[in-house]
Formats: C-alpha cells, sequence, structure tokens
C-alpha cells in the first residue's frame, strides 16, 4: 500500500484505474465510458495538483522520491525510481492538464469504439507522467517506449484516410532513435554500474576525468540520445513523420502529440543530454543552434506553403520547436529557462490550436484552408478565441508566446555555447515568418468572402454553428494559461530556475 | 604415419584393380548390337510392363519391423560375452532393454503392423 | 555398476520415460476418448516437472560422466516441460479440428521432449548424439502427421534435412573423439588444455557447430525451416519451434563452453559472423511474407540469431556466466511468446487450413478483442517493446554483447529490431486498422494457452527479477 500511495506513483498510475474500469464496461455505453475516463483524467489532475503542492519549488534537487529496488541481480542496479524537480512539474502538470482536454475534445468527434480510445488515452497518459517522472534510465526507456503504442492505436485507428501509414511511419522513426539510445544506456549502464540519474551524475565525472570514458566516447553516447530526443522533438531534418502523424491523426492525438509528446524529446536533451554528457553538450551546441535555426525557417517557410491547415499548424511545431531547441543549447539561465517555458507555451498555444482545427472539422470535414472565408461573420465566438490563439502562437507581446520566445532569444543572443549571435539574429526572422503564416490561415478562413463550405453545410442541413458550451469549457483553460503566462510569467520561472541553475553548474563553460 | 602407408597402398590398388576390370571390359570387348542383343532376356521371352514394379507398401512396414526388432537382437551378442562381468547389473539392464522393446512390440501388435491382411 | 546417485541425476527422465512407455500401451488398449490421453500427457509432464524442481540446488554427474544434473539443466528441462505442456494444450483441439486425432501425437511429443531433456543433460557427445536423435525422430513424423500434401513434405524435408545435420554432428565429434581421445566433455576439455592447439579439433568443433546450427535454424543453415514450418501442422510448428530450438542451444551452450573454451578465439568470430547473418536475412525476408505461418518462421530464425548473440563471448570469462544467463533469460521469453503467437495462429486457422494470410487478420479486434490484445502482446514482444518480457530480454541479450566488445553487433541487433517492428506491426495494423471478419476457434486449452502466455508476458517483464536470479544461477556449468 505505501508503494501505491506515493504521490508520483499515484498520479502516474492512477490511470490504470479508469482502464480497468473501461475494460468491463459494454462498448455500447459509450457515454458512461466517455465520463468514466473524464473523471479519471480529472482525478489524475487534481492529484498531480496535490504533488504541486508538495513540491518546494526553491528546492533544485529531484524531490518526492519513490524509489524502490526493482532488479538487482546480476550485475543490473535497477531501482524503481520517481521523482520530480523544477525542470519536470511543469511539464508533469501539462499532461495532467492536457488530457481531461484532449477527452472532452473527443466527446462528439470520436463515436466509434469509443471504449478502445478511452483506453489507449488513459494508457498513454500513464506513458508520458511516466516519461517525465522516471529518474532510472531503465524505467525511463521503458516509458519512453511505451508512449508509443497507444499513440500508433490512436493515429491508426481513429486517424483520417491515410492513416495506417502515418501510424506505421510514426511508430518506426521513433523507434529508430530509441534503439541507438537503448544501447547507450546500456554502455552507461555497464560504465556506471548503475541506472538511476544521481548515481551516474556521480560517477560520471571521474570516469570522464580518468580518461575511462574518452571524449569522443562521450560524443558518440550524446548522439545516441540526441538520435531518440531529435526525432522525437522534432528536430529538422528529422522531422518528417510530424505532419504526416499530426495530419492523420485524431484531434485528440494532435493535441497530446503536439501538446507532450514532442515535448518528451526537448525534455530528454535538458535532463539526460545536457547532465550525463556535459562536455560534448557544449561542443554540439553550435551545430544544434544551427539546425534548430534552420527549423525554424523551414518550418515557418513551409507553414505558408501549406492548404491544410492541420499541415500548417503540424509545421509551426517544427519551427517553435526549434525554438525551444536554440534555447535549449544556449546553455545558459535564460536560454534554458525560456525554452522550458516554450515548452508549456506550446503545448498550450499548438494544442489549443489543434483543438479549435478540430472543433470545426467535425463539422466540415475537411481542413482545406481555400474552401473556407468570411467564417468570422457566422462563428464570432470562435472566431475570437481562434485569434487569441493563434496570437499567441506567433508570440504577440502580452500572451505566453511571445514570453518564451523573447527569453530564448534573449539566451541565444549572450550564449557563449553557441558562439555567435547570428544564430539568434536570424531566428528571430522566424517570428515574423509566424506572423505571416498565422495571419494568412486566419485571414484566408476567417475573414473575407463567404467560402463555398458554408453554403454546402447549410445545403446539407448542417449550417456552421459557433461554439457549444462543452466546447468552450474545453477551451477555457487554455486560454486562462495563454493570458496568465503573457501577462505574469515569474511564477513559472521561479519553479524551475533552481532546477535550472544547478544543471548549468554541471556545464564546462 | 608409415603404418597407414599401406593402407593407403591397398585402397589405391584396389580401387584400381577394380576399376581396370570394368574398364577393359568396356574398352577392349568387341561390341555389336542388334534388336534381339538390346532385349533384357535373350532367350526369347518378350517382356511387358512397366521396368520397375511396385512392391506393395507392406513389404517395407515387414522390413521395419525386421529391422528394429531382429538387428536389436544383435546387442544380445556382446552383452552375454561380457555377462559375466556385469552381473546382476547386466541382467536388469537386459530386463530393461527388452521391455522397452517388448513395449514396441506390444504397440505394433495391436496396431495391427503384423497383421498381412 | 551405477549408484542410486546415477538414478537419482536422471529421475525425471526416467520417470517420463516409464510414463510415455505406460500411455504408450494404455493409448492403444484401453483409451478411446483421445482427449483422455491428452490429460494424461500433461499428467505426466506436470509430474516431471515437479520432480525436476526437486532437483534444484542438486548438481552432480552420473553413469560414469555420461550425464550431468545442474542448475543449468534444471533449468533448460524445467522450461522443456513447460514447452511440452504448451504443446499439449494448443495440440489437443487443433488436431481434432483437422481430424487427425489420434494418441501417438501426445506419445511422440513426450519421447521429442524426453531427447529434448537428455539434451541439456548430456555431458558426452555420445550422449549428445543420442538425446538429439531422440528429439527429432518424433518430430518428423509430427511434421507430417496430418498426412496432407503439405504436412508429408514437410515431414520429408525435415526427415532429410535433419538427417543430414545429424551426420555433420557424428562427424564432428569423430573427428574431436580423434583430436582428443575423448568423447567427454570433461575430458576434452582437460586433453586440450594440456596440448598444443590442434586443427582437428577446432574442425570437429565446427562441425558439431554446423550440425547444430541446422537444428536451430541459423543462416545459412536454415533454408528448411520456412517450407518445414508452414507446412508442419501448426501446433507442431509451435512445439519444435520453441522445443527444438531450446534444445538445440542448450546442448550447443554446454558443449561449447565445457568442451571447447581452449579454442573460443576461432569460434567467436564465426559465431558472431553468423549471429548477424541470421539477424539480418531472417528480419528482412520476414518483411515480405504474407503468411503469418511463413512469417513468424523467418521470425524464428531470427530469434536464433539474437539467441546466438548471447552466446558469442561464450569463451571470455569474465563476461561468459552473463552472456549465458542473457541466453536463457532470452529462451523463457521467446518460448513464452512464440507459443503464445503460435497458440493465436492455431485459433484463426480454419478446418481446412486457410485463414493462415495475414489479411485474414482483419478485423479481429473488433469482434474478439481478447485474442487481439493477446496477439498485440505477443507482436511487441518480438519486437522487444515493453512491457513485455521480449523488451527485458533483448535489454539483457544487447548488454551481453556490449560487454563482451560485440558493439557492431548489438547494433545490428537493434536496428534489426527495427526491421522486425515492420513486420510485426502488420500484423497489429490488420486486426486493429483493416475492416475483416474472423472466426477464431474458441476451445478451452487453447484460450487458456494465449491468456496465460500472454499475462506471464506482461507480467513477468514487470517483475522479473526471480526470471533473473534463476537464469543467472542456471549458469553454473559442473
Amino acid at each position: 500500500m505505501e508503494f501505491l500511495l506515493q504521490p508520483l506513483t499515484l498520479m502516474t498510475f492512477f490511470p490504470l484505474v479508469g482502464v480497468l474500469v473501461i475494460l468491463f464496461m459494454n462498448p455500447e455505453q459509450k457515454s458512461a465510458i466517455r465520463w468514466t475516463a473524464l473523471v479519471t483524467s480529472l482525478i489524475t489532475f487534481v492529484i498531480s495538483l496535490w504533488v504541486f503542492s508538495k513540491f518546494e519549488s526553491s528546492n533544485p534537487d529531484l524531490q518526492l522520491d519513490a524509489k524502490y529496488a526493482w532488479i538487482q541481480v546480476a550485475g543490473w542496479n535497477i531501482y524503481y525510481y520517481l521523482a520530480v524537480d523544477g525542470l519536470s512539474i511543469l511539464l508533469v502538470l501539462l499532461t495532467t492538464f492536457l488530457t481531461p482536454i484532449s477527452i472532452l475534445s473527443t466527446w462528439t468527434a470520436v463515436e466509434d469504439r469509443v471504449k478502445d480510445f478511452m483506453i489507449f488515452f488513459l494508457l498513454l497518459e500513464v506513458g508520458m507522467s511516466g516519461v517525465f517522472l522516471a529518474q532510472d534510465l531503465f524505467l525511463f526507456y521503458i516509458f519512453w517506449e511505451f508512449t508509443l503504442v497507444p499513440m500508433y492505436f490512436l493515429i491508426g485507428i481513429w486517424g483520417g484516410p491515410r492513416r495506417l501509414y502515418a501510424a506505421v511511419k510514426f511508430f518506426l522513426y521513433t523507434m529508430a532513435g530509441s534503439i541507438l539510445m537503448l544501447l547507450a544506456i546500456l554502455w552507461l549502464g555497464i560504465k556506471t554500474a548503475s541506472f538511476n540519474m544521481p548515481e551516474m551524475l556521480a560517477r560520471l565525472p571521474d570516469l570522464y576525468a580518468s580518461g575511462a570514458i574518452d571524449p569522443r566516447t562521450q560524443m558518440l553516447l550524446f548522439i545516441a540520445f540526441a538520435a531518440a530526443f531529435a526525432i522525437k522533438v522534432p528536430m529538422w531534418p528529422l522531422h518528417s513523420w510530424l505532419p504526416d502523424a499530426h495530419v492523420e491523426a485524431p484531434t485528440a492525438g494532435s493535441i497530446i502529440l503536439a501538446g507532450v509528446l514532442l515535448k518528451m524529446g526537448t525534455y530528454g536533451f535538458l535532463r539526460f543530454n545536457l547532465s550525463l554528457f556535459p562536455q560534448a553538450a557544449v561542443d554540439a551546441a553550435p551545430t544544434i543552434a544551427l539546425l534548430a535555426t534552420i527549423g525554424i525557417i523551414y518550418g515557418a517557410a513551409v507553414s505558408y506553403a501549406q492548404t491544410d491547415v492541420k499541415k500548417l499548424v503540424a509545421y509551426s511545431s517544427v519551427s517553435h520547436l526549434g525554438f525551444v531547441m536554440l534555447g535549449l543549447f544556449a546553455l545558459n539561465p535564460e536560454g534554458i529557462a525560456g525554452a522550458l517555458l516554450q515548452m508549456i507555451n506550446h503545448g498550450i498555444s499548438t494544442g489549443a490550436l489543434f483543438l479549435l482545427v478540430g472543433m470545426i472539422y467535425e463539422q466540415t470535414h475537411t481542413r482545406e484552408i481555400k474552401v473556407y472565408g468570411g467564417l468570422w461573420k457566422i462563428t464570432p465566438l470562435y472566431g475570437i478565441i481562434m485569434l487569441i490563439v493563434a496570437l499567441s502562437s506567433m508570440g504577440l507581446p502580452g500572451l505566453n508566446g511571445f514570453v518564451g520566445e523573447f527569453t530564448i532569444l534573449l539566451g541565444a543572443f549572450g550564449s557563449k555555447a553557441i558562439g555567435s549571435p547570428w544564430y539568434a539574429g536570424i531566428s528571430a526572422l522566424g517570428v515574423i515568418m509566424a506572423a505571416v503564416y498565422i495571419l494568412y490561415m486566419f485571414q484566408k478562413m476567417f475573414l473575407g468572402p463567404q467560402g463555398e463550405i458554408i453554403e454546402d453545410a447549410k445545403k446539407h442541413g448542417h449550417p456552421i454553428r459557433d461554439l457549444n458550451w462543452r466546447e468552450i469549457i474545453t477551451v477555457l483553460p487554455l486560454l486562462i494559461f495563454i493570458f496568465w503566462i503573457g501577462l505574469y510569467p515569474a511564477p513559472f520561472f521561479n519553479i524551475m530556475a533552481p532546477a535550472i541553475d544547478k544543471i548549468i553548474a554541471l556545464l564546462p563553460l | 604415419m608409415l603404418e597407414y602407408v599401406a593402407i593407403a597402398l591397398m585402397i589405391v590398388v584396389s580401387t584400381f584393380v577394380a576399376l581396370s576390370a570394368i574398364g577393359m571390359g568396356e574398352l577392349l570387348g568387341p561390341k555389336k548390337k542388334s534388336k534381339a542383343k538390346d532385349v533384357p532376356y535373350e532367350s526369347g521371352m518378350l517382356p511387358y510392363g512397366e521396368g520397375t514394379r511396385r512392391i506393395p507398401v507392406r513389404f517395407y512396414l515387414i522390413a521395419v519391423l525386421f529391422i528394429l526388432f531382429d538387428i536389436e537382437v544383435i546387442f544380445f551378442l556382446p552383452w552375454a560375452v561380457v555377462f559375466r562381468q556385469l552381473r546382476i547389473f547386466g541382467l536388469i539392464e537386459m530386463a530393461v532393454f527388452i521391455g522397452i522393446l517388448l513395449v514396441g512390440y506390444a504397440y505394433a501388435w495391436k496396431k495391427g503392423a503384423l497383421e498381412w491382411e | 555398476m551405477p549408484q542410486p546417485l546415477d538414478f537419482a541425476t536422471l529421475q525425471p527422465v526416467i520417470v517420463l520415460s516409464v510414463w510415455t512407455c505406460v500411455l504408450l500401451l494404455l493409448d492403444v488398449f484401453l483409451i478411446k476418448r483421445k482427449s483422455i490421453t491428452a490429460v494424461l500427457t500433461a499428467f505426466g509432464l506436470a509430474l516431471t516437472l515437479g520432480l525436476t524442481f526437486m532437483q534444484v540446488g542438486a548438481s552432480n554427474d552420473g553413469f560414469s560422466g555420461m550425464v550431468v544434473q545442474d542448475g543449468f539443466s534444471t533449468f533448460i528441462n524445467a522450461l522443456q516441460l513447460v514447452g511440452g505442456l504448451l504443446g499439449v494444450a494448443v495440440a489437443h483441439a487443433y488436431i481434432k479440428r483437422t481430424g487427425s486425432e489420434r494418441g501417438e501425437y501426445y506419445t511422440l511429443l513426450l519421447f521429442s521432449v524426453i531427447g529434448m531433456m537428455l539434451m541439456a543433460q548430456s555431458n558426452d557427445l555420445i550422449m549428445v548424439f543420442i538425446a538429439l536423435e531422440l528429439l527429432s525422430i518424433p518430430l518428423y513424423v509430427l511434421a507430417a502427421f496430418t498426412r496432407n500434401t503439405e504436412s508429408e513434405e514437410a515431414g520429408i524435408k525435415y526427415f532429410l534435412l535433419g538427417a543430414f545435420s545429424t551426420g555433420f554432428v557424428v562427424y564432428g565429434i569423430a573427428l574431436v573423439y580423434g583430436a582428443t581421445a575423448s568423447t567427454n566433455l570433461h575430458e576434452i576439455v582437460a586433453f586440450a588444455s594440456s596440448s598444443s592447439p590442434s586443427l582437428l579439433l577446432t574442425i570437429g568443433a565446427a562441425l558439431i557447430l554446423v550440425g547444430f546450427a541446422f537444428k536451430v535454424a541459423v543462416v545459412p543453415f536454415h533454408m528448411w525451416t520456412p517450407d518445414v514450418y508452414q507446412g508442419a501442422p501448426t501446433a507442431v510448428t509451435a512445439f519444435m519451434s520453441s522445443g527444438a530450438k531450446v534444445a538445440g542451444f542448450a546442448a550447443l551452450l554446454r558443449v561449447f563452453s565445457v568442451a571447447f573454451p581452449n579454442i573460443s578465439m576461432d569460434m567467436a568470430p564465426v559465431l558472431a559472423a553468423i549471429s548477424a547473418l541470421t539477424m539480418i536475412v531472417g528480419n528482412i525476408v520476414a518483411v515480405s511474407q504474407t503468411n503469418i505461418k511463413r512469417m513468424l518462421a523467418y521470425s524464428s530464425i531470427a530469434h536464433a540469431g539474437y539467441i546466438l548473440m548471447a552466446f558469442v563471448p561464450y569463451g571470455d570469462a569474465q563476461v561468459s556466466a552473463d552472456a549465458i544467463a542473457s541466453g536463457l533469460f532470452y529462451l523463457v521469453a521467446y518460448m513464452l511468446t512464440n507459443f503464445g503467437a503460435w497458440a493465436v495462429v492455431i485459433a484463426l486457422e480454419t478446418k481446412s487450413g486457410s485463414g493462415l494470410e495475414l489479411s485474414d487478420y482483419s478485423g479481429l479486434a473488433k469482434k474478439y478483442p481478447a485474442i487481439a490484445a493477446a496477439m498485440t502482446i505477443f507482436m511487441l514482444s518480438l519486437i522487444g517493446f515493453p512491457p513485455t518480457l521480449g523488451m527485458v530480454g533483448k535489454f539483457y541479450l544487447f548488454r551481453a554483447a556490449l560487454q563482451g566488445g560485440y558493439t557492431t553487433l548489438a547494433l545490428i541487433g537493434v536496428i534489426t529490431s527495427l526491421v522486425s517492428a515492420f513486420y510485426y506491426l502488420r500484423v497489429i495494423v490488420n486486426m486493429y486498422m483493416r475492416e475483416g471478419d474472423p472466426t477464431p476457434a474458441r476451445d478451452l486449452w487453447l484460450d487458456l494457452t494465449w491468456s496465460i502466455t500472454a499475462i506471464a508476458t506482461v507480467v513477468v517483464s514487470l517483475a522479473p527479477q526471480f526470471l533473473f536470479v534463476l537464469a543467472s544461477t542456471a549458469v553454473m556449468l559442473k
């Protein structure tokens, strides 16, 4: 019992209770299943708030440890070890926060095999929380790989027309990265005789200093970890799975994919690459900054060229996550803090974008930008909310996106590790380009003459309606955070600052 | 090594003799072909039907049973030679051996393998 | 003159042999309903399993060093007996459905299990040979058991190739005897350590390796596998793809670790090459298969490559114990997963032998979510994905390879795992993401097989400690 009542264990595995309950429900009782899933995810969110209340933000170390010996034979030194610190607490909250929202978004969108859908979704939540909390690399790897399975089903069963292709591509791409990480984890495990982070961090400096692990090997290990994370982020040029997965995924899948799964990649860089391989991180910083910059510009440019609104948002993710990577590898407090905040921002803003796109798609069943137009007059509320979210995504001052991107650029300009202000300078162009494609999309869809789809919908007897109460409730929490982070980001920065300082202290700068 | 040379020599010589006996007949012997000579039997009987005949599958069964039971009995011979040294243990071992054979025999009998029709 | 201790070393094998002989007669003389034979077979196996567990911790050799009983043999024997039980469970409904229900199926299976157990206990090359024949001959018969064209073709093919490979083993044994004047494993190593390196010994060992390579189906000695696995009755395929493989690896492990550590420098590169080749060829060829039996056949070839990986550093004293333990661990993972997957295949196979194409799995998840979920677990385990036993097993295997310094081999291992994901996923795609209307056969024994193996695959992966302990204590070769 003591094991299960650990706050982190309880939070991570609570969705399994919902899974068990749903497992024994009749698949025809769709609304009961939906309510069960929603309530489960809300309780999980409440538990995560309880976790947050116990969290001491002034403490830079791992907290609320749930640590038990797991496999302690044959030279394995594996623990079941969950803990949270300033780097992960916000991401964990983001996960538990976005899950109920996503479930709400499927209320009427998913009618087919609701039971399976909810089971997979709750399993996904377990995996995601686990990734952010696991402090033992073996456990981390299990959670990391496990998240793939439910997401694969979500895309493959409830996705769009090319869902099979997208699902398999998503699975194989991600797995390709993680298998290299697997070898690196094993290698580190052999060298340090441990798999948990604190022990590894304690032993690695000696191994580096004594030359037991030479700089070249350190770089190879860094690359092996980076392969897994860079594909997940995704960094240019490893991003090509993302548009397919996003376009084909159901709305809830897209929200979680953009909101949380991509953050697992950037989080991985922050948690593992920076601290385990500090020298390699410093050496690789310019290269990664270059790739990030290309990603920012490339993502923004390609976004502009899209005719499919979901694809547009998907490519904008490539651009936004380029900023996150740039901030992380600025390797200074501003850059990393900005990056971490931008992870949250992107989760909220892009999650909201996918949510809103999903809401209109549910009515019209098309994502072609050109068939829309003049929506503002018919659906003013939807238009206003979309405008706020769009502005947040392009980084308007006063909204959340601006805070994150500005801090990142600030960090990148002054970064010793990157070594040149040019990356930041060019990246700043990305902000302007974001304004172009976002406003272009908004203008085409909401302003101007009425699009053909509006007439079509009327003809078929389903005129396009504005948001209903459920949809407003779904999107409202996201709006609150858009404004909160935009206007008063200090509490968020305060939570992460001590942990970031601790990471920076490890780096040989 | 030298003692093996004799064996090798033996192999070579015997191979040579055998091959040359066949080869010389082939090479030196007169060959006159005629229709009468090419028939399988030069006795005047005209062969009919296929050259190869099907043998009833029962014969194979009998052959297998023969191998199983008759050949196994050959093991009695070396056993009998050292029977005095093995004493009671040898007797028990042979009882086990025969027991296993009997199980197979009973099985084959019950399955009808010993009946001709 | 044998002592009681001699019989103690072989107690489970002897009991099972007697039981099998009795059952053979009971079956022809008394038993009318073949389900009773099945139950009695299972009882014999369970009884023997109990006796095997009583041997845990003991370690002796018997019959003048011909056989040995140690942690390793106990581990393998227990595994083989579980395999035998699963083999009975999947066969019961299958042979009834295909109209080939005869009591001999079960006795043949038992004889084969006896051979497999002896294989793990052999301490002398002659015993290895006898055990090999005892396990193989019943399998040849079983492969041809349903007596249709494919099945008979499989039986003949398996028999011819089996006989061919046995020839290699015998010739290898002869050469080893020529080099060391002994067939006893301990005397071989004693002789080899005290004399100068002998080419004859290396060639003999290599020939034995080739013979066993046929048995466990590694590239380039794998050609018979797809045809035989596809043609043989599915229940037989399930049994032999697990049991024969485990037995082959058990014998290889014992013979090589005990008798041939001196020539490991010559053998390791060969083993590494075979292992790499097997993983690559098995997985890549499997990608293009559309028949599930053939696909699983290639998958079993690929897995032989993974298991062989554990075996490469066998001569390196520092890591060999760990490596062998990882091999044993993986054998367990493979056995459970493989049997489960085959049980699902058997459930979907129709009376006329159709239902074996990948497309026949379409839509399974909608109507039969439990079977589909079980099959998903097996596929994920075969890929090596959490939370399944296959993942923990691969984790262990790759670590052993890395410890032995075979980084490239481990790299090939993970990359081919990625390739394998491609074709295993296809089964999942069909089950969950395509429409179709399959009707699996339901049978209590079969249902139990796939549900228990599926649950075990997940649960043991979450609490693998005991299996780690078992595997790592089982490597104490006497």
